[in-house]
């Protein structure tokens, strides 16, 4: 995350380990990455997406079959543009940054990471605070300010709470978080099966669903109408396919990931983020439109101003809290413990802690507004457009130059400060992608392309002017003794600190698992399941709910007890993993 | 007269609303959402005559069918998207959504709207704070439809005002036929069918939805003797699978002569009267809804009416509309051009006093009566905290009322006991408000 420079010269162990390419030895399987990216993906940003879809007027065919095709374009996107240079350099985006391009713009690229992360934390503490809200008998939260003060109070304290977990505790929040995944998967699906029965019953006047083309007509009819809250037609196929791509653009075309899938045996690996984009993308958003509607129908208010407390306490009962306040809180939490990485590394001096808690009293006066967490899907798609075109200029740099000729690294071999073509690449794709956007010549969610593809021929068009077609053998000699030098490096590290891990087969871990997996996790999906096809009319729905609920909230007490526990045992039983790739920021 | 509503409203356009167009010097284009039910499409046909005596006012129509509007109007209504300038909403919303802001009071109205017409019960009922909030378009109670000639060959005389002991000793002389059915009542499941009746017989035999303090009261004894006594009624006298029958499907029995009587809504009469709907037309009687003895009759109280959204920007035009729509006029427009029979009911006094509305609705002095006594702020034997007759007027009801209404459904279909169905209602509505209570504090 530093910014001081690359130089190849220097001693490796005065290297932060985050500056140099990710050992064999750390590298995962296929398998780690299905869960991390079903851990990113299923975060509090989905009820306000979910919801976002039904405000913009999406239809119901646009969305089942919009969805799939949009995240599969993110899919490709991942595997066919990031997972490439990620595994190549085994660098992060900010390491590889400040090897092309040097220290302004890693600082420029930090400084909108401080902006866009911090936003996001907000927002995610807002839909915290709106849980909270409830159990402090402040009432809804429907304009897009505060209108109660007790809001304010609410918002600060959870934002309180978050800022010093993410200055002091984030490893331990970190770990926490980890096993939030199946269960979040888990209460997603479990919540819409839940609260369809009851849309169903406000739509039709019965409670069951007999066929797939029921389900069709109760959300095309309910949720998903086709008609926007000004009543007009709404977003098409296309606008839905560029949501959904769009929706993670920074991670895929803007290379964010890299952080992630660096740490990738295999490129192909990256197909796993599938796990996300299918689920928490698709399934995720899919139920929280759904539940968001049948709570609005209930509480006769516009799924507009239904706040995710309130979806949750419906669709879950008391564990519907625990979601909003654990997805909420989570999500905040490492995207503050990012804005305050990147704040650090445009102010070296100032310690981490401190850094972090003054991005954290921004973030709080921020979370105050609703109208940010409501915003969160235009949020996410300007964020990419901001930060896309920095993905284009590394894409350039690593794909495009030694095809077409040119160095890479030739900025720094040329022994400049700064790259100056990639920074006024940036600008030049910024005022370019922003301009498409005033002049409204088309859909905002599909701006990131030109402008990726803008960014991509200026960069390279200013870079052969400025020396990246000229060759620098010594320079390439020495960026190859220090890779060399790296690998002895970690051979060296890898021995000294790493040992053989022993397989945990005992019993009494299974028996965890056990515990977990269907306690915690079965017992509410059957449950869930129950209320969804076993509930002929609204009192045995009633009756159905209300057992979910109750028995839900304890199997959630039982997963995290035991999830937890078993994690603390797997860490003493996997002693060869070293400590594990780092927490990327979740954004839904 | 018409000629006088005309002069009127042209006066009106002149004095008030022309304030509109000399402020903006454009016309003004008023969207209205409303329900597709008859009344209301005939409103739109008749609104030819508002446009032209209006010039500077146009008129979008959104008609739906009720669901939808109630979704649509909602997410309009509580996102201030201003879409609608007026809205068709039911006593039921009226006072919930003025209650949160969302419905400009009904005051300040243009022309001859005349206000102190409406009747207390149906204003009360649309109103908010003592502030009406909807502008009622036509309403409905509650009374009792007899057929006059099986009372007299079983040598039975109606009372004007019967008692639910009455009506079963009536029913089952009356049952002793494989023509007809002794009593005809609703049992379909639903917050507004089965639940409308028992709700209101409740509110008879001193039964309530919730004591002073929202907690729930169905295993009170009012409810447990309402709902024996509907039970005995419709299993012993009344027609086969009684749990599938609605308004409409007893209004069908009822016009073939299948029921010997029938508690129902006031605005059946003029249907069970139609000699071209009715067989038994020549042959019905009325009386007010049943009592038993504690001074509250089994009536009940439900209008439409038209609401103006605060997020409107063009209230004052809207107001002109309103006021157009539901004025004395409009009647009179309709009573031209339909006949009195069709005029809108329930929501002006002078109506009932008009000799030829009296002549094509002989059972109006009745309905009137059933209007004038179903107080929504006064429903119940004992004092409660809600306003409703046959409902209340929160947002978690609707659920509430259908599901009990399954209990009571399934009770009557034989499924369960009473006690078994009461003990359910008590529950079902005890969890439900805990948690509509819980998140909407």
């Amino acid at each position: 995350m530093a910014t001081s420079g690359f130089d190849p010269q220097q001693s490796l162990d005065s290297v932060d380990d985050e500056q140099l390419p990710v050992p064999p030895h750390k590298q995962h399987g296929a398998k780690h990455f299905l869960g991390l990216y079903a851990a990113e993906h299923v975060a509090a940003t989905e009820f306000v997406i979910g919801a976002t879809f039904v405000g913009l007027g999406a239809g119901i065919w646009d969305i089942l079959i919009g969805l799939v095709i949009g995240n599969t374009l993110a899919i490709l996107s991942f595997t066919l543009i990031t997972a490439p240079i990620a595994v190549g350099t085994r660098l992060s985006l900010f390491a590889y940054l400040e090897r092309i391009a040097g220290n302004v713009m890693a600082k420029l690229y930090n400084g909108a990471n401080v902006v866009i992360f911090a936003a996001i934390s907000a927002a995610m503490i807002t839909v915290s605070a709106t849980a909270v809200r409830v159990l402090f008998d402040v009432p809804p939260q429907v304009a897009p300010y505060p209108t109660d003060m007790a809001f304010v109070i609410i918002a600060f304290a959870v934002g309180a709470i978050v800022v010093l977990v993410a200055a002091f505790g984030f490893n331990a929040l970190s770990e926490f978080a980890s096993i939030c995944a199946p269960w979040l998967m888990v209460m997603f699906t479990a919540g819409g099966m839940v609260l369809i029965p009851a849309l169903s019953e406000s739509v039709t006047g019965f409670t069951t669903l007999t066929s797939f083309s029921d389900f069709v007509a109760i959300a095309s009819a309910s949720v998903f109408t086709g008609i926007n809250a000004d009543g007009e037609p709404g977003i098409g196929l296309w606008e839905v396919i560029g949501f959904a791509w769009a929706a993670n653009t920074f991670a895929h075309f803007g290379l964010i990931d890299m952080a992630l899938l660096r740490y990738a045996r295999k490129k192909r690996y990256a197909l796993a983020t599938s796990t996300g984009m299918m689920f928490g993308h698709y399934v995720a958003w899919i139920s929280a439109g759904l539940m968001g509607a049948a709570t609005a129908a209930t509480m006769k208010l516009s799924i507009l101003v239904v706040d995710p407390g309130d979806v949750a306490f419906y669709a879950l009962g008391m564990s519907g809290f625990v979601i909003v306040i654990v997805a909420g809180w989570t999500t905040a939490n490492s995207n503050l413990y990012r804005a305050g990485l990147a704040a650090q590394a445009l102010m070296p001096e100032v310690k981490r802690w401190k850094v972090t808690m003054l991005v954290g009293l921004g973030v709080m006066g921020a979370s105050c507004f609703p109208f940010v967490y409501r915003s969160m899907l235009p949020l996410l798609t300007y964020a990419g457009l901001i930060l896309v075109p920095v993905g284009g200029i590394a894409f350039a740099e690593y794909q495009l130059f030694p095809r077409l000729g040119m160095t890479r690294y030739w900025a720094n071999f040329k022994g400049l400060a700064d790259n100056r073509p990639a920074i006024a690449s940036w600008g030049i794709s910024l005022i370019f992608g922003f301009g498409l956007n005033v002049l409204d010549v088309m859909p905002f969610y599909y701006l990131f392309l030109p402008t990726w593809f803008v960014s991509i021929l200026v960069y390279v068009v200013l870079a052969r002017r400025a020396g990246a077609c000229e060759a620098y053998p010594e320079k390439e000699k020495a960026q190859q003794e220090f890779n060399e030098r790296v690998v002895e490096h970690h051979r060296r590290k890898a021995a000294e600190k790493y040992r053989e891990g022993v397989e945990d087969k005992t019993l009494l871990s299974k028996g965890i698992k056990v515990m977990w997996g269907i306690v915690g996790l079965g017992v509410p999906a059957v449950l869930a399941w129950r209320v969804m096809f076993e509930s002929p009319d609204l009192y045995q729905y009633y009756v159905n709910r209300e057992l979910f609920y109750d028995i839900t909230i304890w199997c959630t007490v039982i997963y995290f007890v035991f999830a937890y526990w078993g994690l603390q045992r797997s860490k003493q039983f996997k002693r060869r993993e070293p400590e594990g790739t780092p927490s990327q920021a979740s954004t839904g | 007269m018409m000629t006088s509503f005309r002069v009127k409203t042209a006066c009106a356009l002149v004095m008030g609303g022309g304030a509109v167009f000399a402020q903006h010097g454009v016309a003004a284009e008023l969207t209205i959402a409303t329900v597709d039910n008859r009344d209301m499409l005939r409103m739109r046909e008749l609104s030819e005559d508002f446009v032209a005596e209006h010039s500077d006012i146009q008129l979008n129509w959104v008609t739906l069918d009720e669901s939808t509007l109630r979704q649509q109007v909602t997410t309009d209504i509580a996102t201030s998207g201003g879409r609608f300038d007026i809205v068709t909403i039911g006593t039921y919303e009226a006072p919930i959504w003025a209650e949160r802001g969302w419905l400009v009071p009904i005051a300040d109205m243009p022309g001859d709207y005349q206000p102190e017409d409406l009747l207390p019960t149906v204003r009360q009922a649309l109103s908010y704070q003592d502030v009406l909030y909807a502008a009622p378009f036509y309403a409905e109670s509650a009374f009792t439809m007899y057929r006059t000639d099986l009372f007299e060959d079983a040598g039975l005389s109606m009372p004007r005002a019967p008692s639910w002991d009455f009506l079963a000793q009536a029913a089952e002389k009356l049952s002793d036929s494989d023509e007809h059915y002794g009593i005809c009542l609703r049992g379909k499941p639903g917050w507004g069918e089965n639940m409308a009746l028992l709700t209101a017989m409740a509110n008879a035999f001193g039964g309530r939805w919730f004591d002073e303090e929202w907690q729930p009261q169905l295993e009170g004894g009012g409810w447990r003797d309402a709902l024996d006594l509907y039970l005995t009624l419709l299993g012993e006298y009344g027609p086969p699978n009684p749990e599938d029958n609605g308004y409409n499907e007893n209004l069908a029995l009822f016009q073939q002569g299948k029921c010997g009587i029938w508690v129902d809504a006031t605005v059946a009469a003029s249907a069970v009267t139609d000699p071209e709907a009715s067989e038994v037309a020549d042959r019905v009687g009325f009386a007010l809804a049943p009592d038993n003895g504690l001074d509250k009759r089994s009536n009940w109280l439900w209008a439409w009416a038209l609401a103006i959204p605060s997020s409107s920007e063009q209230s004052e035009a809207a107001k002109r509309f309103v006021a157009w729509a539901t004025s004395r006029g409009y009647q009179e427009l309709v009573a031209e051009r339909e006949g009195w029979s069709q005029v809108p009911p329930g929501t002006r006094a002078p109506l009932y006093d008009n000799p030829s509305y009296r002549e094509a609705a002989p059972y109006s002095e009745l309905v009137l009566e059933s209007l004038r006594s179903a107080n929504p702020d006064d429903p119940t034997v004992q004092a409660v905290p809600y306003r409703g007759v046959q409902y209340v007027a929160i947002p978690a009801f609707q659920g509430i009322g259908t599901a009990v209404g399954n209990r009571f459904a399934k009770a009557l279909a034989g499924d369960i006991s009473a006690e078994e169905a009461i003990e359910d209602a008590q529950w079902v509505t005890e969890k439900v408000t805990e948690q509509a209570r819980f998140a909407q504090q």
